[in-house]
């Protein structure tokens, strides 16, 4: 079996004693680098699009605001553990299945399991060679709305619809609204998986499960999720090029 | 119309009837039932129904329940005795008048043994129900009563265990003890001393806190073990300035008021800012209040606004002082200042 690449892993906590203890608790694990740690959002934000980790520890209460705030409007988000001394409020606003979190003081077996986990999901998602590059199936996004957050892969995305000057996403049975145009989107999502349907609309072409035909030569895909998005006759001749109907 | 107003409108209106049904059974049985005895059996119930229902408007609108138990009693047995009278005037007063109308021959005149024994027969007839009323609204009062206590202790508990959890904030204990473990490899002997500190606060918790009051001299203790801990912490992000008057060191104030409003002005001053900044922490004494000030850089929270589990309790054990203490919070110079004076 080939050496395995190390994890590369970023530290964000605003006490400099509990980042120190996490390195000394992560120094025991195998095939584990330290790429830098970060005391507070700005400076996490900065250390993840420059350093691109593999997994962050992330704490959630920091002077200027919460682990959740350095996850929103990323591009992409890395594997996150979060680590809290005692949050329960802010870990319920989670979905429970997305979220890996330890609390402090941390567990070394707890810690090495959430590596292992984080490990695994390299394996089965590799980074993207160019990591400006678009977004694959695999990469996960944060998505938060109100108190509520989610960790959502690209391929669990039904459709992405505008809203003002935002875009809504569909997901799974929920949707949130994510800070951003839906032109900025469309630019970093692979074009052979998501299709702008009409000028509100783009469309998971994994999700479709029917195609009707409309008026005015049109046409109108029913989803998964149970709606239907109308395809407009610009868009309708690029979509029959594009399934090879 | 409540239930239980409604209830007893039943109640009476079938007493009454069921008491002039009574009474036709017995003319039926025992005498001649003719117009004159339904007349006096109509009238008879229709009194005992006007006088019970009249006691209950009144009892309920004037509170006679209030009342202390002598005055109840004598309420309701003046009740019986002038009610039951006035329905056998009311009865005569009917049999007169159907008499002269010629609805009815001349009834006998009775005699005043008899007139007594009416009277008698209604006073326990109204007398009965009196009786039922009376021990239905004490029971209802007394189960009211106990809802009332039990509600209390209740309330009482519930804030008892806000407080606890004030005082054992979490977050700061598990902090305290992650930051422990990694102090105990980078400086064993700071580690030791945090243990210590750590379990003079926990011990300060459980047992001081009990008290209904304590001096300043030991909450200046626990708040400097607090400081300590949360230094270990914060590092050079907390720097502390103190201004304690040594004549306020027997001043005494409710058990860990001040180290509350350290907490808080940790909480939500230094901890949100990434350089970390000054508390402030002042005590002076005079004019036979304690004044305690409690500083650190930041602005009021507009929302939410500050009413956290640890204030709504300082409140509360502030109101329960004979001599109110005051406490406010004030923005002054981008700080936020907790003030707390005690009368002493």
């Amino acid at each position: 079996m080939n050496a395995v690449r190390p994890i590369r892993v970023l530290i964000v906590d605003d006490t400099r004693l509990a980042r120190q203890e996490l390195r000394t608790l992560l120094a025991d694990i195998p095939n584990v680098e330290i790429i830098g740690e970060a005391d507070d959002v700005p400076a996490a934000r900065d250390a993840i699009d420059a350093l691109h980790p593999d997994l962050v520890l992330l704490d959630i209460q920091m002077p200027s605001g919460t682990g959740f705030d350095v996850l929103d409007g990323l591009e992409s988000t890395p594997a996150v553990v979060f680590t809290t001394a005692y949050d329960t409020y802010a870990v319920r606003a989670f979905d429970a299945n997305a979220l890996d979190y330890l609390v402090k003081p941390v567990e070394p077996s707890r810690l090495g399991e959430a590596l292992q986990r984080a490990r695994a999901r390299l394996v089965a998602a590799p980074p993207a060679a160019e990591p400006r590059g678009l977004l694959g199936a695999e990469d996960q996004v944060f998505l938060r709305e109100g108190e509520r957050c989610w960790f959502v892969a690209v391929r669990e995305i039904t459709r992405i619809v505008v809203d003002g000057n935002y875009a809504r996403v569909w997901f799974r049975d929920e949707c949130a609204l994510l800070g951003r145009s839906l032109a900025t989107l469309e630019s970093r999502l692979d074009p052979t998986m998501f299709f702008r349907a009409n000028r509100n609309t783009l469309v998971n072409l994994r999700m479709v499960k029917a195609v009707d035909l409309a008026v005015h030569d049109g046409y109108e895909l029913r989803l998964r999720d149970g709606s239907s998005v109308a395809v407009s006759r610009r868009q309708a001749r690029e979509l029959r090029e594009r399934l090879a109907l | 119309m409540t239930r239980n107003e409604l209830r007893f409108v039943c109640i009476n209106s079938i007493y009454g009837i069921a008491y002039t049904a009574m009474n036709v059974l017995f003319f039926s049985q025992f005498a001649r039932l003719n117009s004159a005895t339904w007349i006096v059996s109509v009238s008879l119930g229709v009194g005992v129904w006007a006088v019970t229902s009249a006691l209950r408007i009144a009892a309920v609108r004037r509170q006679w329940m209030e009342r202390g138990r002598g005055s109840f009693t004598a309420a309701l047995a003046s009740v019986v005795v002038l009610g039951s009278l006035a329905t056998l005037l009311l009865t005569n007063l009917v049999l007169r008048g159907s008499t002269a109308l010629g609805w009815i021959p001349q009834p006998p005149r009775s005699s005043l043994a008899q007139s007594i024994g009416y009277w008698t027969n209604i006073a326990i007839i109204i007398g009965l129900w009196v009786g039922f009323w009376a021990g239905w609204q004490a029971l209802a009062r007394y189960r009211h009563g106990e809802i009332a206590r039990l509600r209390a202790e209740s309330e009482r508990t519930t804030l008892e265990l806000d407080a606890l959890r004030a005082r054992l904030n979490p977050h700061f204990v598990f902090n305290a003890l992650n930051n422990v473990r990694a102090l105990i490899n980078e400086d064993p002997a700071r580690a030791r001393e945090t243990v210590t500190r750590l379990s003079n606060i926990l011990r300060h918790a459980l047992e001081h806190s009990q008290r209904d009051w304590a001096t300043l001299r030991d909450e200046i203790a626990l708040v400097d073990d607090y400081l300590a801990v949360e230094s270990v912490h914060y590092e050079g992000r907390l720097r502390v300035r103190r201004d304690i008057a040594d004549d306020a060191l027997d001043a005494r104030l409710p058990p860990m008021a001040l180290q509350l409003l350290v907490e808080n002005a940790i909480k939500h001053g230094i901890s949100r800012l990434a350089g970390g900044g000054e508390l402030t922490l002042s005590a002076n004494r005079g004019s036979g209040r304690l004044r305690l000030e409690v500083g650190s850089p930041g602005r009021m929270a507009v929302d939410p606004p500050p009413h956290g589990v640890g204030l709504t309790y300082l409140r509360a054990r502030l109101a329960q002082a004979p001599v109110p203490g005051t406490f406010e919070l004030v923005e002054h110079d981008a700080r936020v200042l907790a003030r707390l004076e005690l009368p002493q």
